[in-house]
């Protein structure tokens, strides 16, 4: 076992012991980059350059957690000097000249960025397959997808070339992924850390996050990019926050709940099949882990109606907020500029030329929404109904230490065409249900729970705002008692 | 009723167009969402709330003080045109 396939904290004590070396293990980073990109396609562009400069002044920065620790970045977080695509063809020369808050910080805590990663285009999709550069694969499966936006942070380190990514997440895209590769997704509370440097999608939920392969390393890599930042007036202070100290704290007695409607069979009778069986089956050996470590875990019912509502909320609330967002992306500030004689026909012709098909539909979508005559309807009626689900969440979470629930309703999906029916119960209930913790700005974790027809699934579990550290300290808990803390695709365990 | 005409519509208020064909899936697609869209629509007692816009009251917001700080240099907001001269971005004559 190479000790790149281990976890931040096992590498960590290797380094320490001079066991290995930060060069042979960036090294070895960037080779499998170079090697699993024509089956994965992970990454824009592998930053070979950047970590040598990296190593080479790796003596002048202090130890931390994370020091000599290989790592990749999603393409819609700026990088200085390096090109940041965003996975879309309006941005394939951009080379930004600042670096996000995150970058800067894991830069001074000599974390070694290796590579920029494929995402859905700008950030809007689920399935990692509508990037300038193609679709980027599962490494469980190459027929199937990892899943999105954050796919190409997703597939690096679930096919273990690196131990962490950093991701974005404004429904569900970095903990979709994680649970359809295996491996721990985590988005913090809105706030925790700065979205500074992060080219915004739908401000008032995306979300910086991290994929790990144990909880632990969630924790660590948080502590070490979490923080208040003056070019965000959306974080807070979080000195008393301590993630990495509080993970091996005793949940016993802790009070977990879940959704009936999400997890009742009845509600699936139209949907059934062996896969979702499957899944709720292991949800309720999940539930026993929990009792077994000495938790409660008690049934929650919420009004059916709503549940359906969460997914056309979030579309709704996402494509208004991001059609305008990316309104500067007019060709003329930054290219490639369109053709034409006057400056409405040249970011015409840029846009249309810069913007693929998917990413003009939920344009379109949003445009819709905006519409005067549908505004009260769609767009304020979205705004209430995020109320509402908010509401009765942060109530639950006064009576309970958090939420527990099957992360998906399914396994990775082949890249066939999708067949589902957007209009079932199990689109709109299990399907989607992750965007509850992005209206609240809850933080929220996936982790591997077990595998159905050789594929990983998992399960998610929110908290309370700023309720970060008994998040993990349970999640690390449930991982514990599990068998699939480490795992990589292929790999020996 | 959703027709092509009104989508080309929205689409060119947010200055881009679409070709024919993407336009007949985008129409099929609104059959979809305007269905999923409808159950926004239908939760009892929906007028009476107030629309959500943020996820949590922020509590510790403070102003910046009013200090002029350059953050940006010339050659850096340059640095990404496709079209520049001397110190300025190109652009067609705007004002005719």
């Amino acid at each position: 076992m190479s000790y790149l396939d281990k976890t931040i904290a096992e590498i960590k004590l290797s380094l320490d012991k001079n066991e290995t070396t930060v060069s042979s293990l960036t090294t070895e980073a960037i080779e499998r980059a170079k090697d699993y990109q024509e089956k994965l396609n992970s990454f824009v562009t592998i930053t070979e350059d950047n970590a040598k400069n990296q190593l080479d002044n790796l003596d002048s920065v202090k130890d931390s957690p994370l020091k000599g620790i290989p790592y990749a970045l999603k393409d819609n977080f700026s990088t200085k000097g390096i090109l940041t695509t965003a996975s879309s063809n309006i941005l394939k020369d951009y080379v930004p000249f600042f670096n996000a808050t995150c970058v800067n910080k894991l830069y001074n805590k000599g974390a070694i960025l290796i590579g920029k990663t494929v995402l859905d285009e700008l950030a809007m999709g689920g399935t990692g397959t509508t990037g300038h550069t193609g679709p980027v694969k599962n490494p469980w499966n190459a027929k199937r997808l990892i899943g999105g936006s954050s796919a190409g942070s997703a597939s690096a380190v679930a096919s273990g070339i690196v131990p962490f990514s950093i991701g974005s997440d404004t429904g569900d895209s970095i903990r979709k992924p994680a649970c359809y590769g295996g491996i721990v997704g985590y988005k913090p509370t809105y706030g925790l850390v700065s979205r500074f440097g992060l080219f915004a999608f739908a401000s008032s939920m995306d979300h910086v996050g991290c994929f790990t392969r144990s909880v632990l390393d969630s924790a660590i890599v948080t502590d070490a990019i979490k923080g208040k930042d003056e070019k965000d007036m959306t974080t807070f202070d979080s000195s008393n926050i301590n993630l990495t100290a509080n993970i091996n704290n005793d949940i016993k007695g802790k009070k977990l709940f879940y959704i009936k409607e999400l997890v009742d069979r009845n509600n699936y009778q139209d949907d059934m099949d062996e896969e979702l069986d499957q899944i709720l089956i292991n949800f309720d050996l999940i539930k026993e882990k929990c009792k077994n470590l000495g938790m409660t875990i008690e049934e929650v019912s919420i009004d059916k109606n709503l549940l359906k509502a969460i997914f056309p909320t979030y579309i709704t609330i996402s494509c208004a907020e991001a059609t305008s967002n990316n309104s500067n992306l007019t060709g003329i500030i930054f290219g490639p500029r369109g053709a034409g004689d006057n400056i409405n026909e040249i970011m015409f012709n840029a846009r249309t030329k810069g913007f693929s098909e998917l990413i003009k539909r939920r344009f379109v979508l949003g445009s819709y929404i905006l519409q005067k005559e549908n505004q009260e309807k769609l767009f304020l009626n979205a705004g209430r109904i995020r109320r509402l689900i908010v509401d009765k969440m942060t109530t639950l979470f006064k009576e309970y230490d958090a939420m527990i629930l099957p992360a998906t309703g399914s396994i990775a999906p082949t890249f066939r065409k999708e067949d589902i029916d957007k209009l079932s119960d199990r689109y709109l209930l299990l399907e989607n249900h992750m965007a509850i913790a992005n209206f609240g700005g809850f933080p929220s974790i996936t982790i591997p729970s077990g595998f159905v027809h050789n594929m990983p699934i998992g399960i998610n579990i929110t908290s309370g705002i700023k309720q970060d550290e008994k998040l993990l300290n349970i999640a690390n808990k449930i991982e514990n008692a599990l068998t699939y803390k480490g795992q990589i695709a292929g790999g020996e365990n | 009723m959703i027709t092509k005409e009104l989508l080309k519509d929205y689409a060119n208020k947010l200055m881009f167009d679409m070709k024919d064909e993407e336009y007949q899936t985008l129409l099929k697609e609104f059959d979809v969402i305007l269905k999923q869209m409808d159950l926004i629509s239908n939760i009892e007692g929906i007028n009476q709330v107030e629309p959500m816009t943020f996820p949590f009251e922020l509590q510790d917001v403070e102003l910046r003080k009013d200090e002029n700080i350059r953050t940006i240099t010339k050659e850096d907001a340059l640095s990404n045109t496709d079209s520049k001269m001397g110190n300025e971005i190109r652009v067609p004559k705007v004002v005719e």
